[in-house]
């Protein structure tokens, strides 16, 4: 600044002066716009909570939901979303600013871990004491995952997503094969498939989530939930138990036995190549979200309408997990930061997450509810007999495992991701995957 | 010394010269603050704060606070790294090898005058309008194993696993930055072809050069320089390669692909661990400007010698 000065007094010229002029208050700009840009508070606004959404198809039901609210809550809620797929990190930078909403869409688990212990969260018990309905609506095993440490952080607010054992049955029925009940029944469905020149399970590697919930569902069947439990509370033996070993040698059972073909770190669910396998009868088995279904409704429709069948995972005999327990994404969750200005008006809002308008229209565009009366509107469903099989079995599971990278926190991700892909490719042995989940930390 | 003492010498007369005309001195300083402002705003000041992140935990969310070394000792000993920093200098290497020939083939073709030469560059020339992210998603839908070019060509492709190997992993993205990048730099190599004076052709014709002593003798010399303009692009973009790994290979399998600019993304916006993020962006920075000094030096880029002494 200094020898700015001095050039503006000899330069003398009075074009120069009005260009530093310019050119300071580019500069004072830049600094107060960079300065301002924290300024406006969202909470600040008097009379109104903001609901921060992931920004997707399903937004028409949480807007029709917010102007239900809006009728008769003198507080006004503001819904905001967030589009793509990059939801996480925006809402990590905003969490903690004055831009933060009230309350946030979140996978519960490990994805909102980190903001507990941040002491960023309100703990909803109080809301619960005041209204028991908040947490007796819903089914225990999905309301769980947002439980952590004992309290209750999130409540239910989108459809469940349990994993299901995808079929394509003209090829099944070609075989002379049925959905398989039993890991043996399995097993000896890949060798007739094979044979037969097809790849038997079709299997998205290249996205390596889809890889991982091969390990949910034989870790869970062999072991029962406790051995996940256990791992993700910090026992890190529990990855080197005989259970954990033997539901591995399974695993490179299957592998080895061609299961998934050789292909499988080419192909990825997320560019349709893997539902195309399965629609197109290039494979018989898919193991996925139940997100298939519509997936292959919007890409194969006539695929979706005929052919595609769904079961649950096999069971595994000796193994020491129930053959009803489940794993997936149990649901979507609302949880709500600690300094909120209006925690009536959050109470009032979450309940509407029982509503019946709620599940009605939840209902309307494919998602199934995990609320207690879902039951009574299944009929309305788009596709009923699908939302009733994936209800019932949701219902009836002792256990809803979180898939694992959701469960741990966000940083343990790309660990959980690199172990399950070289555990499939061969790249690492029982011993290397065990040392890699080893090496995660629950914090 | 005598050139610098020369130009100095050179300057100081025409300021005199100049010095009675009122505004008409060389550019001041006042003219080069925007740009400098820019730069210390959005360059150096993140430079600076990234420096100091990595000496710090951070999670986004809670204030940093220092850790000391924690995410250097860290990084040092990470087996993650040290291959993300081979697995760079390969992709950059490749690219350099695979990229400069073919360009300069076609760049010097498209400078000629043959018939069709402007339609046929015009397509040549598609890939450059197409983004990143753009050319990978076409790229990973040829590619697919089973509905995509291996599943017609299994004699080529074999069991069409291209994606999960390292080698196949590595061949296919500098494939696929060939094909995108090689119609910026036959650009840039038809521009330097163009500008070759017409008279060293006819002298070489006279004394009796075909076409291909004539490429080598005179083409090539004379295109020296913006070899090296072109390489030091393909170097530093090799370097910052992120978009193509993030969409066809996401670093896998396993961390087979992870190269620096991906590793540094995946600690910091994946697992929201700025620090080591931080620390691995630094050491980017460090590695990209030795790379880039080295590259100066050698090509004696800095010397700014003429291709036309001479003529």
């Amino acid at each position: 600044m200094v020898s700015l000065d001095v050039t503006v007094r000899s330069g003398s010229s009075r074009r120069r002066a009005a260009m530093v002029a310019a050119t300071a208050t580019l500069v004072l700009g830049l600094t107060t716009a960079c300065g301002s840009s924290g300024g406006t508070a969202a909470s600040a606004d008097s009379g109104t909570i903001h609901v921060l959404v992931y920004g997707d198809a399903g937004n028409t039901v949480e807007k029709q939901l917010v102007d239900t609210f809006n009728k008769t809550s003198k507080v006004k809620a503001v819904l905001d979303t967030i589009p793509g797929a990059d939801y996480q990190s925006k809402l990590n930078t905003i969490i903690n600013t004055p831009q933060a909403p009230d309350i946030f869409f979140n996978w519960g688990g490990g994805s909102i871990a980190p903001y507990v212990k941040d002491n960023l969260l309100l703990p909803l018990d109080g809301m619960i004491a005041k209204d028991p309905g908040l947490k007796n609506n819903f089914l225990p095993s999905v309301f769980n995952t947002a439980v952590i440490d004992g309290h209750a952080y999130g409540v239910p607010m989108r459809g469940t997503q349990p994993v299901l054992l995808f079929n394509n049955k003209q090829v099944l029925a070609s075989a002379g094969l049925s959905a398989p009940q039993t890991w043996d029944d399995l097993v000896n469905d890949v060798k007739v498939l094979k044979a037969k020149g097809l790849t038997p399970i079709a299997l998205g590697g290249g996205d390596q989530w889809p890889t991982q919930m091969w390990f949910e569902y034989v870790y869970d069947r062999v072991a029962g939930p406790g051995l996940f439990e256990k791992a993700l509370a910090g026992d890190k033996s529990a990855w080197s138990s005989p259970d954990s070993v033997k539901a591995l040698g399974m695993l490179k059972q299957l592998i080895d036995a061609g299961g998934f073909g050789n292909n499988f770190d080419s192909v990825k669910f997320t560019d349709g190549g893997s539902p195309a396998l399965l629609a197109k009868g290039k494979a018989a088995f898919e193991l996925m979200g139940s997100w298939e279904y519509s997936t292959q409704q919007s890409g194969n429709p006539d695929f979706a309408k005929n052919d595609l069948g769904y079961s649950a995972f096999p069971s595994v005999s000796g193994g020491k997990g129930d053959p009803n327990d489940v794993v997936g994404n149990t649901n979507n969750f609302y949880s709500v930061l600690k300094k909120t200005q209006h925690p009536d008006a959050v109470a009032a809002f979450l309940k509407l997450m029982y509503s019946d308008e709620f599940v009605k229209a939840q209902l309307g565009i494919g998602n199934l509810p995990t609320t207690t009366n879902t039951a009574n509107f299944l009929a309305t469903s788009a596709s009923p007999a699908y939302s009733q099989f994936q209800f019932n079995l949701v219902k009836a599971a002792p256990s809803f495992q979180l898939s694992w990278d959701q469960a741990y926190p966000p940083a343990a991700t790309t660990t959980i991701h690199t172990a399950v892909q070289e555990f499939f490719d061969g790249k690492t042995d029982a011993n290397g995957f065990i040392q890699q989940m080893q090496s995660l930390t629950n914090s | 010394m005598s050139a610098l003492s020369f130009t100095t010498e050179l300057g100081r007369r025409r300021l005199k010269a100049r010095r009675p005309g009122v505004g008409a001195t060389r550019p001041g300083f006042a003219w080069a603050v925007p740009a400098t402002v820019f730069f210390l705003l959005f360059a150096i000041l993140p430079l600076v704060l990234v420096a100091v992140l990595s000496f710090t935990s951070w999670d986004g969310i809670t204030s940093p606070h220092f850790n000391g070394l924690a995410n250097w000792t860290k990084l040092i000993d990470d087996p993650v790294m040290s291959q993300s920093i081979w697995l760079t200098l390969v992709l950059t290497l490749l690219g350099v090898v695979t990229q400069t020939p073919v360009s300069i083939l076609l760049g010097v073709w498209a400078a000629g005058r043959q018939r069709n030469r402007a339609v046929l560059s015009a397509i040549f020339f598609v890939p450059l309008l197409l983004s990143a992210t753009a050319v990978s998603v076409l790229w990973r839908a040829l590619l697919d194993p089973n509905f995509g070019l291996p599943g017609q060509l299994p004699w080529l492709f074999g069991d069409g696993n291209l994606l999960g190997s390292q080698a196949g992993s590595i061949a296919v993205l500098t494939f696929v930055g060939m094909w995108q990048f090689t119609p910026l730099h036959a650009l840039l190599y038809q521009g330097g072809a163009r500008a070759i004076p017409q008279v060293l052709y006819q002298a070489a014709a006279i004394d009796g050069a075909g076409t291909v002593r004539q490429f080598f003798h005179i083409t090539l010399p004379q295109l020296r320089n913006t070899m090296i303009t072109s390489v030091i692009l393909m170097v530093v973009g090799g370097l910052t390669t992120f978009d193509t790994v993030l969409i066809l290979t996401q670093g896998g399998p396993g961390t087979d692909t992870t190269v620096s600019a991906y590793y540094m993304y995946e600690q910091g916006f994946k697992n929201f661990d700025f620090g080591a993020g931080s620390a691995i962006a630094l050491v980017l920075v460090v590695v990209a400007t030795l790379i880039s000094l080295a590259v100066v030096r050698i090509s004696g880029y800095d010397k700014m010698r003429s291709t036309a002494e001479g003529i």
